[in-house]
């Protein structure tokens, strides 16, 4: 199990494009990839779950992977929210 | 801790489930074997010819009543083992040899310590000053006559010592004896002491026993009376194997020397002067007192019962409401089992179930009055009748009267039943007010079966997944087991647990206590178990549950508001047309309010109220995203009615949005609205294109290949 945590700087927070963005990276790789915020965590690989996390901007969320191609998900995932939020 | 006892009393009840199991098995051979190797019976039907002395078809039934009676007779070992599997939390199968050792050991040691006190001879006789029946052979050590409380000593002992021993880290050195090996190896010793212990505590306790044995015997037909109405009484919290279990298969109901052995409980005693009948003239009723009364109730009693519930139904419900009740008086009526009707109005009826309890305790003692002496193996159905009852003749057993009696009894249940309804408007099946499902089952059911694949697996699938979504989600749901009738759960936050959820996965009932939860489904409940249990297990791997896609070919979703429809193609939004977040259609609104689009929930609303996320009761998970690039307006110009994880049923008002401003200050009001969870082979079908009103079929969710 890996992770990283990341503060949102995208003015808008993941609404539904960035979600679907994040979604569709996160299914890329094999691993389960779960994003958690406070006290909840969801599946990054369900667009109504990550959406219904709500995370607005200056938030920070931490990124759990765990699985067979964790170290490359995470250097993804990583390059994913500071490319996009 | 109240709750806390109930929980443990819980799973030890249903721990009894697994030996009890076997009875109707044993019983049967048993029942049949006796039968038909009975002289007087063979000679009654003229069966002497194929049945008599030394012919083939009499050894085989000669030795399915030896096979029978092998489980009687070990009944203590099978309900030690029995428990241990039940109670013990992982690695059962170690606590199972666990408790097969704890229970020669602790016998031996008792064995050992009657020699050392002169109780049993050198020469293996046991002493003359010992009392009668106090000491007995089992597995073939002569040892204090325990009975089933011997076994379930073991079985709760060993399970205990498993669950706090299975996980032990001992040094490196003796490494090799830790984890799940050091649990048989702590039961032995454990087990030696408490042999040494039983040796002078059960004597005391077996005067106890038999002090409480007299009592009920002594109390003669209201002791009979009394223990009917407990054990009715108990039936909703599941702890009735608890109570009546002494009764049956300890000397709490009366012992009696059969065939030259002393005999110890109800349900012992009848099987033993069942496999000696030949030289019985009338079963004892004393001993059938606590299970004869069964049948009157069961066959007759409670099917009036159902009847009446069928004839209070509103016209246009009979149907649904009589096939429900037919199931269920069919069952008990075959095979007692009672909970399926009984569940039917105990909560919706409370009143009802206090004249069930008041009838069906009677009945026992009526049963006991009339010298009818009908035994069973597990409760009180047609099928034992014919077994134990009519083959085994009026004379030893006076099962003719069950007859009239039951017939007075089907007449009182239905009466009253009848009055109670009809007087205090009582809702049971096919009286419920409109808005209320009278079996969800189906509609799940109906659901599953859409399903273009048609595999069972699906459908199992959506009971399963129901199941745990009612239970508050897997990780909610610390422990999963069944008895009879009702699954027995224990969550670890039951404010999570959604009764309305598990009721629409076709229980008929959801009873709480503490962190327990049993959701009462009926005799299939073991393969719901098994199906839950493996969906839980391969969750493990698989995505979240509430994440699969439910979603089957040709569920229809109605559009959320009025408008302008059109292909997802077209929306001015790149993502969206990209179908990046998922397959689907936009709506151009021309009115101001969003209407839930069939029956759902609310999965979210967004922060800044332009989007929501729902997700239907078929399955479908839909993304209503109102306008484009509209999260910038943070909020402005919506105003929404609903809260995350409400259910609402189809056109509630979602949300009202102001169409001027959004004109004004958003690229486009083009409102996509798109399938979040469809799987590779689905795609969605927008059903018309043009002007469409709010709750019209928008699209349709169908297999790609099927081009339209």
């Amino acid at each position: 199990m890996k992770s990283f945590r990341y503060t949102i700087t995208d003015k808008t927070g993941i609404h539904a494009r960035p979600a679907g963005l994040l979604v569709k990276e996160a299914r890329k790789y094999k691993s389960r990839i779960r994003i958690k915020s406070g006290e909840k965590s969801v599946e990054a690989t369900g667009l109504m779950a990550v959406m219904s996390l709500g995370i607005a901007c200056g938030q920070t969320i931490e990124i759990l992977v765990e699985g067979e191609d964790e170290q490359m998900a995470v250097a993804g995932m990583e390059q994913f929210f500071k490319r996009n939020l | 801790m109240k709750d806390k006892m109930f929980g443990v009393l819980q799973r030890v009840g249903r721990s009894f489930m697994l030996p009890i199991a076997i009875l109707p098995v044993a019983g049967l051979l048993l029942g049949i074997g006796s039968s038909f190797t009975n002289e007087a019976t063979l000679e009654m039907y003229g069966l002497t010819g194929i049945l008599g002395e030394g012919t083939f078809l009499r050894a085989l039934l000669l030795i399915m009543n030896a096979v029978g009676s092998v489980i009687f007779d070990n009944l203590p070992i099978l309900f030690a083992v029995g428990v241990a599997i039940g109670m013990a939390k992982k690695e059962k199968e170690v606590a199972a040899l666990s408790a097969v050792i704890a229970y020669f050991v602790m016998n031996i040691a008792i064995n050992a310590m009657l020699k050392l006190n002169g109780e049993i001879l050198d020469t293996g006789e046991i002493a003359g000053h010992v009392l009668e029946g106090t000491i007995a052979s089992s597995c073939g050590i002569l040892t204090l006559q325990m009975g089933v409380f011997g076994g379930v000593i073991v079985g709760l002992g060993v399970a205990a010592l498993h669950n706090r021993f299975y996980k032990i880290q001992l040094p490196n050195a003796l490494s090799f004896f830790g984890g799940t090996r050091f649990v048989p190896i702590i039961s032995t010793i454990v087990y030696m002491f408490v042999g040494i212990l039983m040796y002078f505590v059960w004597p005391q306790v077996q005067n106890g026993i038999s002090a409480l044995g007299g009592l009920v015997t002594g109390s003669g037909y209201v002791g009979t009376l009394i223990f009917g109405l407990i054990k009715r009484a108990l039936i909703p919290f599941g702890l009735h194997h608890v109570f009546y279990m002494p009764f049956w298969h300890t000397a709490v109901g009366g012992t009696m020397e059969v065939a030259g052995q002393m005999v110890q409980g109800g349900q012992n005693i009848f099987f033993a002067q069942l496999a000696d009948a030949a030289n019985v003239a009338h079963f004892s009723s004393d001993a059938t007192r606590f299970f004869s009364g069964e049948f009157i109730f069961m066959i007759f009693g409670l099917p009036g019962a159902a009847l009446a519930m069928y004839h209070c139904a509103k016209p246009e419900k009979k149907k649904a409401a009589g096939g429900l009740l037919l199931s269920a008086a069919l069952a008990c009526m075959a095979t007692g089992i009672t909970e399926p009707i009984e569940f039917s109005f105990l909560f919706v009826a409370p009143i009802l179930f206090v004249v069930q309890v008041i009838l069906a305790g009677s009945a026992y003692m009526v049963a006991h009055m009339l010298d009818i002496a009908v035994g069973l193996t597990f409760s009180g159905g047609f099928i034992d009748l014919l077994l134990f009852g009519i083959l085994q003749g009026n004379e030893k057993t006076s099962w003719m009267l069950i007859v009239p009696v039951g017939i007075i009894y089907f007449f009182l249940y239905y009466f009253i039943f009848r009055y109670l309804i009809l007087k205090l408007d009582l809702k049971t099946p096919g009286r419920e007010d409109e808005d209320v499902e009278l079996k969800l089952y189906t509609k799940a059911d109906v659901q599953a079966r859409k399903d273009a694949n048609g595999n069972e697996g699906r459908k199992k699938d959506v009971v399963s997944a129901a199941i745990v979504q009612g239970l508050g989600g897997k990780e909610n749901i610390s422990d999963v087991d069944c008895c009879a009738t009702r699954l027995r759960c224990t969550v670890k936050d039951k404010s999570l647990v959604d009764d309305k959820v598990l009721r629409g996965t076709g229980a008929s009932g959801v009873l709480h206590k503490g962190n327990g939860v049993q959701i009462i489904y009926g005799p299939n409940v073991t393969v719901i178990k098994s199906d839950l249990e493996e969906y839980m297990e391969q969750g493990e791997s698989a995505p979240r549950s509430e994440e699969k896609n439910m979603a089957t070919q040709g569920t229809v979703i109605s559009s959320p508001i009025t408008g302008i429809a059109q292909k997802l193609s077209g929306v001015p939004d790149e993502a969206f047309a990209e179908g990046m977040m998922g397959d689907g259609v936009f709506v151009l609104p021309q009115k101001e309010t969003v209407y839930a689009p069939e029956d759902g929930m609310v999965e979210f609303v967004f922060d800044t109220k332009h989007a929501i996320g729902f997700v239907t009761d078929s399955g479908v998970s839909l993304l209503i995203h109102v306008g484009i690039d509209t999260v910038k307006l943070q909020g402005k110009g919506f105003e929404v009615f609903v809260k995350t994880g409400e259910r609402v049923k189809k056109g509630t008002p979602l949300m009202r949005i102001n169409l001027e401003y959004l004109e004004k200050h958003a690229p486009s009001v083009a409102t996509p609205i798109v399938c979040t969870q469809l799987e590779e082979k689905q795609q969605v079908i927008l059903r018309k294109e043009g002007l469409i009103e709010a709750g019209q079929p928008l699209f349709e969710i169908a297999e790609k290949e099927r081009k339209i």
